[in-house]
């Protein structure tokens, strides 16, 4: 009996769904057992000196400790799927109500550094690789070095001693984001956390593509296709950047990735109510339910970033779509 | 609840008799009429604007209760709304210029309250007895869990009675003549009948009504047209904002995002000044002890007690752990309550008499653990420094920095370090120094020799209503802790706030609040 295989692109991608939904499973399991199932009396640890009879058994309640760990886990995976993430513990709210607000601000501060970060980076890295070992190339290789030892709190730092505090007063320093409102309703605040944040991911790209591009240009069909007469711009075009693309998309969603569950610290220097400063929080207040939601959540957007890496690679890369 | 959060709750319950003169003055209605805009070298205060306060250690448990707070952000919230009977001045004097008129001690246990005629809450409503018993009612239901509850176990509650629209007497179980402090503390507001805590609408006798708010982030207060100090408040609305990091704060206050902050890191004060801006330094009661269990080896043995009192370099500690903001203690707490024994010697560092005890004691080479926690700003610091100046006289101290120290081992530790807000003597002395006090950390008193009669010696204090005979009781109970206490005390700290160069009116306060008091409720502050 032949084995159900779906081929072409498609195919792929929904070999690689279910892969990523394999892998959340696992990771649920992992979470789960690591905050809920292991801790001898998560109730305890939570309430701390705080802990009555009473309100343990209230809290056990509603953590369904009472039950089995099997029916736990099901209980919580269940309202998992259906988008029921329980009640935080602190806020004393629905943890999708707490959380949607904090998850719009990192996504928007994210995507605002990966689409400005991105292009940018590609743009840096192929330049440098076509101008190897010219004025450029050197200048922007060292500086790219520099700016990824700087720790991203330092360039929050002095980006904001530059352009907030101290030498010019033409950006805000902080970049709170008031109830009720969203990051694109005042915009000026978003620029020195987005320029943080990419000078964080930005060196990393650009090296990489610098490197692929190289690779790429001293490879065999690059030379055959200067060799075939074709002008240069069409070399570089149609034949050298989308083969060097490949192993740049996995950098990108490495780093984005990272930015996901990273950008903490950005979100601490500019007062940025986002996903990182709630999950120190929910750390703190061994606030259970938001803690999983969270590793869950960044769980996810892990899984999905590199499937979308994949495709793409696959997408740019003619020898692994014509192998599907 | 975390761990941090107890603590907050206990520097909140701190206000609740905050240190200050004791009762005698309050009792005769010794003030005129309040002063509204105080005048100065800031100039005449002047109307209008928009100020933005940054404040740390608040998050999604911001809570908005008359009478209750959990984080920082909310002790700032209940002053743009809530106001007490009593008020403490900025040098943490009673005075009878809050919701009454006066406050007279009857007779031992018994208080009557007049309050100030005419007082309007945000709603229109005139404010009255009745008012006021439901207050007290509401502090005193145990279940409410508010912030003042212990404050009321003297008090008869039930048997509170109005005797006129504006005059309730307030009966007593037991003799309580720390009651004018309980009634000034930031916690015991007036809060309308039928008062509840946030969602429902905040209404209180305050300068600022309660316009949004949402727990973590922000929340905004607006101008109350309709207070009863007179040209009072001056700003248009009040944003309390939350930090998570004091960072962000200084770079706010620097960059113009906010108008002032709580808490200025002290390496930031020059930095603060250099921009023309402000640092509000002041010197509060509050303070983190070194605590030896009295009952637990080694700290069973007088000796060692003494020893590691003689260890520790004051002025030393005061300079590493707060940048020298605050000043010397002498293992006594209270240093502001008119009871604060200053006839005592102050304690210094002697590593010879140190040694000599410790090897009378039979611990030549003494070898014990000292746990604490990053509870509040500079415990961890002072075990530390404590730890490295102990190894001079050859003890060897292992700090443990357990995030869960208030867990199952807080108050069964032998050595711990704490921390403490301002207080008066005896309301201290009730929370943290007797068999019965919710957080005793060196399980004092004895239960022989010197200090055993300490809790009878309280009972007596409570009950004396001739506050030179009160103090010499107190004197005789401070003695006690001094010579064979638990405490090391080696200072007492301060505040330090930092504020924009257009705020005018704040003065440095030795009350327990940030800011002033937050600038006495938003409402003694202004932009010039």
């Amino acid at each position: 009996m032949s084995r159900f295989r779906p081929s072409g692109v498609w195919g792929f991608i929904l070999r690689r769904l279910l892969l990523g939904v394999v892998v959340l499973i696992l990771v649920s399991i992992l979470v789960f057992l690591a905050t809920q199932a292991l801790p001898s009396d998560p109730a305890l640890a939570i309430l701390g000196r705080s802990a009555t009879p009473a309100s343990l058994a209230a809290l056990r309640r509603q953590l369904h400790l009472d039950r089995s760990v099997i029916d736990q886990y099901w209980t919580w995976v269940t309202g998992l799927l259906h988008g029921n993430l329980g009640t935080s513990l602190a806020a004393q709210e629905p943890v999708t109500t707490l959380l949607s607000p904090k998850l719009v601000n990192s996504a928007v501060l994210v995507a605002v550094a990966a689409v400005v970060s991105i292009p940018l980076s590609i743009a840096i890295g192929a330049w440098a690789a076509l101008k190897r070992d010219k004025a450029f190339d050197r200048t922007s290789s060292n500086l790219l070095l520099a700016l990824a030892a700087l720790p991203e709190f330092v360039v929050a730092l002095v980006l904001v001693i530059v352009f907030a505090t101290t030498v010019f007063h033409v950006l805000p320093a902080i970049s709170t984001v008031p109830p009720g409102s969203r990051p694109w309703n005042n915009w000026v605040a978003l620029v020195l956390p987005t320029i943080t944040l990419v000078i964080a991911v930005a060196p990393y790209v650009a090296r990489i593509m610098r490197a692929s591009m190289i690779e790429v240009l001293e490879s065999d069909y690059v030379e055959m296709a200067r060799l075939k007469g074709l002008p240069e711009r069409t070399v570089l075009v149609r034949h050298a950047l989308p083969n060097a693309l490949g192993p740049v998309f996995q950098v990108i969603a490495l780093n984005l990735a990272y930015l996901a569950g990273g950008i903490i610290i950005i979100e601490f220097v500019f007062n940025y109510s986002g996903i990182g400063g709630a999950i120190t929080e929910a750390v703190v207040n061994h606030d259970l339910p938001v803690v999983q939601a969270l590793a869950i959540l960044i769980a996810a957007v892990y899984v999905i970033l590199n499937l979308l890496a994949d495709v793409a690679t696959i997408l740019v890369t003619p020898k692994l779509r014509t192998q599907l | 609840m975390t761990d941090v959060s107890r603590r907050q709750l206990l520097v909140g319950a701190a206000g609740l008799a905050a240190v200050g003169g004791l009762a005698a003055a309050c009792g005769s209605s010794s003030s005129s009429a309040p002063s509204t805009g105080s005048t100065g070298a800031a100039g005449a205060p002047k109307r209008g604007g928009s100020f933005r306060l940054g404040v740390t250690g608040g998050g999604s448990k911001d809570i908005m209760d008359g009478q209750n707070i959990i984080t920082k952000p909310d002790q700032a919230r209940l002053m743009t709304a809530f106001e007490t009977l009593l008020l403490f001045d900025e040098n943490y004097q009673l005075t009878t210029n809050g919701l009454a008129e006066s406050v007279t001690q009857d007779n031992p246990k018994q208080y009557t309250i007049k309050l100030r005629p005419g007082i309007e809450f945000q709603n229109g409503k005139t404010m009255t007895a009745d008012d006021v018993i439901y207050s007290f009612q509401r502090i005193g239901t145990k279940k409410f869990g508010l912030t003042g509850y212990a404050a009321t176990a003297t008090m008869d509650i039930a048997g509170m009675k109005k005797l006129d629209k504006y005059t309730v007497q307030l009966p007593l179980k037991s003799p309580d003549s720390t009651i004018p402090q309980t009634l000034g503390s930031y916690t015991f507001n007036i809060v309308p009948t039928g008062y509840q805590a946030y969602p429902h609408p905040q209404v209180g006798t305050g300068a600022y009504k309660l316009k949004s708010f949402a727990p973590g982030q922000q929340s905004v207060h607006e101008r109350n047209p309709n207070y009863w100090r007179s040209g009072q408040p001056y700003f248009d609305t009040v944003t309390i904002i939350d930090f998570s990091d004091s960072t962000a704060q200084v770079n706010g206050l620097l960059g113009g995002q906010i108008d002032a902050m709580t808490d200025l890191p002290p390496s930031q004060v020059k930095v603060v000044q250099a921009r023309g801006m402000g640092a509000l330094v002041s010197k509060t009661g509050g303070w983190l002890p070194i605590c030896m269990a009295i009952d637990i080896p080694p700290f069973d043995d007088v000796r060692v007690r003494q020893a590691m009192r003689l260890i520790v370099d004051r002025p030393q500690m005061l300079q590493q752990v707060a940048s020298g903001y605050g000043f010397v203690g002498n293992d006594l707490y209270a240093p502001f309550d008119p009871g604060y024994d200053k006839a005592l010697p102050q304690r210094h560092q002697d590593i010879t008499q140190a040694k000599s005890l410790l090897k009378a004691a039979g611990h030549a080479n003494l070898s014990v653990d000292l746990h604490t926690t990053n509870g509040a700003a500079g415990m961890v610091e002072t075990a530390t420094v404590f730890a490295n100046q102990a190894s001079a006289a050859g003890v060897k101290i292992n700090v443990i920095n357990d995030p869960n120290f208030y867990g199952n081992q807080y108050l069964k530790l032998a050595f711990s370090v704490d921390f403490w807000g301002t207080r008066a003597y005896l309301n201290q002395v009730q929370q943290g120094s007797l068999p019965t006090s919710p957080y005793n950390e060196t399980h004092w008193p004895p239960k022989s020799g010197t200090g055993s009669n300490f809790e009878s010696l309280y009972n007596q204090a409570l009950a004396e209503t001739d506050s030179t005979k009160r103090i010499a009781i107190m004197h005789e109970m401070q003695q006690a802790e001094y010579n064979v206490g638990g405490y090391i005390i080696p200072f007492f700290g301060g505040l330090i706030d930092g504020y924009g160069a257009k705020v005018k009116g704040l003065k440095p306060s030795k009350g327990t609040l940030n800011l002033d008091s937050f600038g006495h409720g938003f409402r003694t502050i202004w932009f010039g």
